[in-house]
């Protein structure tokens, strides 16, 4: 019998598809959702399975700048997972259960501020939205996300750069071999909240023994260092052996055990296109982690397909990650301070992006105020090209909470300021303050 | 001519139904003792003045599974499981299970193959163990295992019965299964020894019709069916009241129904004019189980429920101290209020307004205390449909299109039954602000919902196109597929096909089938779609018969 109470949002999508044969298709959680009710999981005591909610047009508006709006991109799948994210994060907060997972579809972690389209198969960022409404509405400040998708977070690093109450850690398949190419160590935050992000860059082919080295030894402690008020696992699983679109060895055990030593009070599901040989025993392995049960007897049939041990290239290489990483994070405070002097009044960022999915290029200039007195505000600058969507382009200003009168003032200024040179189609103020979107 | 029987906890009632109306009915002190004994007695007093030649058929609606659980009159089982990799059950099964080895996946493969020497062990293991009961993960996918096992128990050991556990339910949730099979091996024996009598005494009567006994689905099967599904049997008396409600009332739409009994309600949902079914199956005693029933909640009120006041509030059951003041019981009841607010007409009137003397509150009168009484009552009864109509509401959807509709039951109608109906009914009704109805011939709504449940099986159909295999795990069923071009409709027709044939063996007639679930996928592999898994169930739809139709 689970030892705490376990939530659960079981939320597959039945009637969901990217395309019809697209990894994100009706079949994905299929054979997940035969091993759970097989298992008979739901029926223990202490595990409870929710509904998950619908989130509101306006849940999205709190993270995401949509062009022309996020209502244009998404459909009723999307505000479905991410209110079944919502609803496992308050289940949580309000004491329902001590921890919950929300095994939805579809996912959301390579979803960024700006939304032109939909690319690495996610249109909005469940867990960004998820950890927004949680401090809107009750009152959760300091929050770190783990992802353990075999892919980059580049969608969550994106939105809480800037924000050093989030402590973003992800590891994943190195971006010089996998989409989207990105979370290199370098990537670290801009100044005001430098080093709370930490990508950690894994060799193709890393073990459960190398993940867990990884663990231990870095992510445990500076989790423990943060002291947020929540964890939250973005519980991607495609780092499986058997996963289709990466090269990497995590097995189903290497997952659970991940689970029950990371704790976090809320897990997200994110990747993984091993529909049948991963995912059922993965799903498995999390959930009895999570309600604290005995996953030791969860191992995938093909067991002997998966690779073991490490190399000591492999070896050496983990060793020096951990001790960089561990170096900045020590060190962050003052190299947060010194960035900061560098950078001046603001900070410049200017990047491509693009949707794999949509088919569209973005250009994008970051401009950020870096303010004395408060978070400062951002500037976002953005236009995208598209064979099927053509040209789109915005300014926006994203005004934080507790920001100071002078900061509000600027970044409606900048915003005024833009609309009257008139480059781009769209204006927009995002207010966190006020919890407002607003167009200009 | 239909006779139905239902063994209550204090009585026995018998009842015959002839075109759709009762022409005779009887009581007899339940033999808690000797099931037997009074349900006898209240068959010879009910055809007592009936011709029992014109009998089409007799339906049992008995305690006998439930009280052999309750009482734990269960005989030791041999569980064997092949739990595969997963959950570790074997603390979670009434029974120390054997664990074998052996797997099944989710696709119905075999990816580890069972060994007869375990199964040997086992055997010497659970030397005198005469039942049995097999459980394999996926074994409705694929019940090939779950044969071997019992091929090689009736090698090693002289098992007198085995239970499947793929056979005593089609649909997925191994522990559930795993459960089921265990009781039914359990009580398969006692079972059998009660049907034998029971049809042997009918016979004994000169009744000739054949003799059935209802579910907790509130299907009936023929006794001798009956036999190898015992656990099937269990917790009917709540069915048969459901069936009641159906054939006395006949409720239409969404509607919520109420069997107000001596200390108990229980309350039951109905949308289009069917009751709603437990979404994964019964709870027996400490496990959950896949005997497929009506979902019911029960609360401690009925008109016996003692009622008295705490810090000034007043408190109703859940217990009962015996029978009414009224009828010379020693303590206030509900039925007390009800006879004081003219909601009843029974027993002494003036033992009624004392026992509402002893309850009131300074300064009220009589009639207001029994108001008060009666509207706690109704709002202890209120509270809990709600309860049932969030519960509803919340209950998790796996499909988009499900998850934006508003699945919330609105009932427009309520129906109370039971002997303290007429009194709390109307005042639940009136709470939520919808119509009600008490039908006559309420008090026997058990034995008439026995009466006239109509024989209802289901069958579960999978088909993998892929790699070209069908099962019916009800059947123990793993065929080829006619084609690979096989379609969600040509699985219905196949599924309907083996409906007749499990009816036919049943011997139960085929009439309104209707599909319980569908589902259907492609299965892509490397960006083409390479077949397609397809899943329906099936059932002959719980109900009743009415006026003309045989059995
Ligand atoms: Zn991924
Ligand atoms: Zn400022």
């Amino acid at each position: 019998m689970a030892v705490k109470p376990f939530g659960l949002v079981f939320f597959p999508a039945f009637d969901w598809a990217l395309t019809p044969t697209h990894p994100e298709r009706e079949e994905r959680l299929l054979y997940t959702r035969d091993q759970i009710v097989e298992e008979g999981l739901l029926d223990i005591p202490g595990i409870r399975e929710y509904k998950p909610r619908l989130a509101t047009l306006r849940d999205a508006d709190r993270v995401h700048i949509g062009v022309p709006d996020i209502g244009s991109h998404i459909t009723d799948a999307h505000l479905v997972s991410a209110g079944g994210a919502i609803t496992a994060a308050e289940a949580v907060v309000k004491g329902e259960v001590a921890r919950a997972f929300a095994l939805v579809r579809p996912p959301g972690h390579h979803a960024m501020r700006v939304v032109h389209g939909t690319r690495g198969f996610c249109t909005i960022n469940i867990e960004a939205v998820m950890v927004e409404y949680l401090r809107r509405h009750h009152g959760i400040r300091r929050v770190a996300i783990v992802d353990t998708d075999v892919h980059h977070g580049d969608g969550t690093q994106d939105i809480f750069y800037h924000d050093p109450d989030t402590l973003f850690i992800s590891f994943h398949q190195d971006g010089r071999t996998l989409y989207p190419g990105s979370g290199f160590t370098d990537e670290a935050g801009s100044p005001p909240a430098l080093g709370t992000t930490i990508n950690l860059p894994l060799p193709p082919g890393t073990t459960d023994e190398g993940l867990h080295y990884v663990l231990d030894n870095l992510i445990i402690p500076v989790l423990e260092d943060f002291r947020p008020d929540l964890v939250i696992n973005s519980a991607g699983q495609d780092n499986h052996y058997s996963d289709p679109l990466a090269s990497m060895a995590i097995t189903a055990q290497g997952y659970a055990s991940l689970a029950a030593k990371l704790r976090a009070d809320v897990a997200v599901l994110e990747g993984g296109y091993s529909i049948e040989d991963a995912l059922p025993y993965v799903n498995t392995g999390i959930i009895l982690a999570m309600a604290g049960l005995d996953y030791s007897r969860v191992v995938e049939p093909d067991i002997a397909a998966a690779p073991r041990g490490l190399s000591d290239g492999t070896r050496a290489y983990l060793r020096e990650l951990v001790a960089k990483q561990g170096a900045l994070w020590r060190e962050r405070e003052s190299l947060s301070s010194a960035a900061a002097a560098k950078a001046g009044d603001f900070w410049t960022r200017r990047r491509g992006i693009y949707y794999d999915d949509s088919g569209i290029s973005e250009q994008q200039v970051e401009r950020l105020r870096l303010c004395p007195h408060c978070r400062g505000y951002l500037a976002v600058a953005t236009e995208a090209e598209g064979h099927r969507t053509g040209y789109q382009s915005a300014f926006a200003a994203v005004v934080p909470r507790e920001s100071c009168p002078a900061c509000r003032q600027g970044a409606k200024d900048a915003v005024l300021a833009a609309k009257r040179q008139g480059k781009y189609q769209h204006y927009y103020i995002q207010d966190k303050e006020n919890d407002s979107l607003e167009r200009v | 001519m239909l006779l139905g029987i239902d063994v209550g906890g204090t009585y026995t009632d018998a009842v015959v139904v002839a075109e759709g109306k009762v022409i005779a009915q009887a009581k007899a002190p339940t033999t808690h003792d000797d099931l037997l004994a009074g349900i006898l007695a209240a068959l010879d007093r009910v055809l007592d003045g009936v011709d029992a030649a014109g009998l089409r058929r007799v339906a049992l609606s008995t305690t006998i599974v439930t009280n052999a659980v309750v009482e734990g009159r269960l005989e030791r089982v041999g569980l064997l499981l092949l739990p595969g990799p997963g959950m570790d059950i074997s603390a979670l099964v009434p029974e120390r299970p054997r664990i074998l080895s052996g797997y099944i996946d989710h696709r119905g493969r075999e990816t580890a193959a069972p060994r007869e020497a375990e199964v040997a062990s086992a055997c010497r293991d659970l030397d005198g163990c005469e039942v049995y009961a097999v459980a394999g993960k996926f074994a409705v996918r694929n019940p090939a295992h779950e044969q071997a096992v019992a091929g090689w128990l009736r090698r090693h050991a002289r098992p007198a019965h085995i239970t499947l556990g793929s056979a005593v339910a089609g649909s997925l949730n191994f522990w559930r299964r795993a459960n089921s099979a265990y009781y039914n091996a359990a009580v398969w024996r006692h079972f059998g020894r009660f049907a034998r009598a029971a049809q042997a005494a009918v016979a004994g009567r000169g009744v000739t019709a054949p003799v059935y006994i209802l579910k907790a689905d509130g299907g009936t099967m023929p006794l001798a069916a009956a036999g190898e599904r015992p656990v099937e049997a269990v917790f009917t008396g709540p069915a048969a009241s459901v069936l009641g409600i159906m054939a006395l009332a006949a409720p239409r739409g969404e509607a919520v129904s109420l069997d107000i009994g001596g200390t108990t309600t229980d309350i039951a949902l109905w949308r289009d004019g069917a009751p709603l079914f437990a979404e994964r199956g019964a709870q027996i005693g400490d496990y959950p189980t896949a005997v497929r029933a009506f979902w019911l909640r029960s609360i401690g009120i009925g008109g016996d429920s003692f009622v008295r006041r705490e810090n000034g509030r007043i408190i109703i059951g859940p217990e009962g101290r015996g029978p009414a003041m009224a009828l010379g019981g020693p303590a206030p009841t509900v039925s007390d209020a009800m006879i004081v607010a003219g909601a009843a007409g029974f027993g002494d009137k003036d033992r009624a307004a004392e026992a509402m003397r002893l309850t009131a509150a300074g300064g009220e009168t009589v009639q207001e205390t029994a108001r008060s009484v009666l509207a706690a009552a109704a709002e202890a009864i209120q509270a809990a449909i709600a309860n049932m109509i969030d519960e509803r509401a919340s209950e998790p959807v796996y499909r988009v299109e499900d998850a934006v509709r508003d699945l919330r039951p609105q009932p427009a109608a309520l129906i109370g039954v039971g002997g303290a109906a007429a009194g709390l009914a109307p005042l639940v009704a009136e709470r939520l602000g919808i119509r009600c109805s008490v039908p006559e011939g309420a008090v026997v709504a058990n034995a008439v919902g026995a009466a006239v449940a109509r024989p209802t099986i289901e069958v579960t159909l999978r088909a993998d196109t892929a790699q070209g295999y069908y099962t019916v795990a009800e059947l123990g069923l793993r065929a080829a597929l006619p084609s690979r071009r096989f379609t969600l409709a040509n699985a219905r027709e196949l599924a309907a096909r083996h409906l007749a044939e499990r009816a036919a063996a049943a011997g139960i007639p085929v009439a309104d089938v209707e599909s319980v679930y569908d589902e259907e996928f492609n299965l892509v592999r490397g960006f083409s779609t390479t077949g397609k898994i397809i899943a329906c169930q099936l059932q002959i739809k719980p109900g009743i018969f009415t006026a003309g139709e045989g059995v």
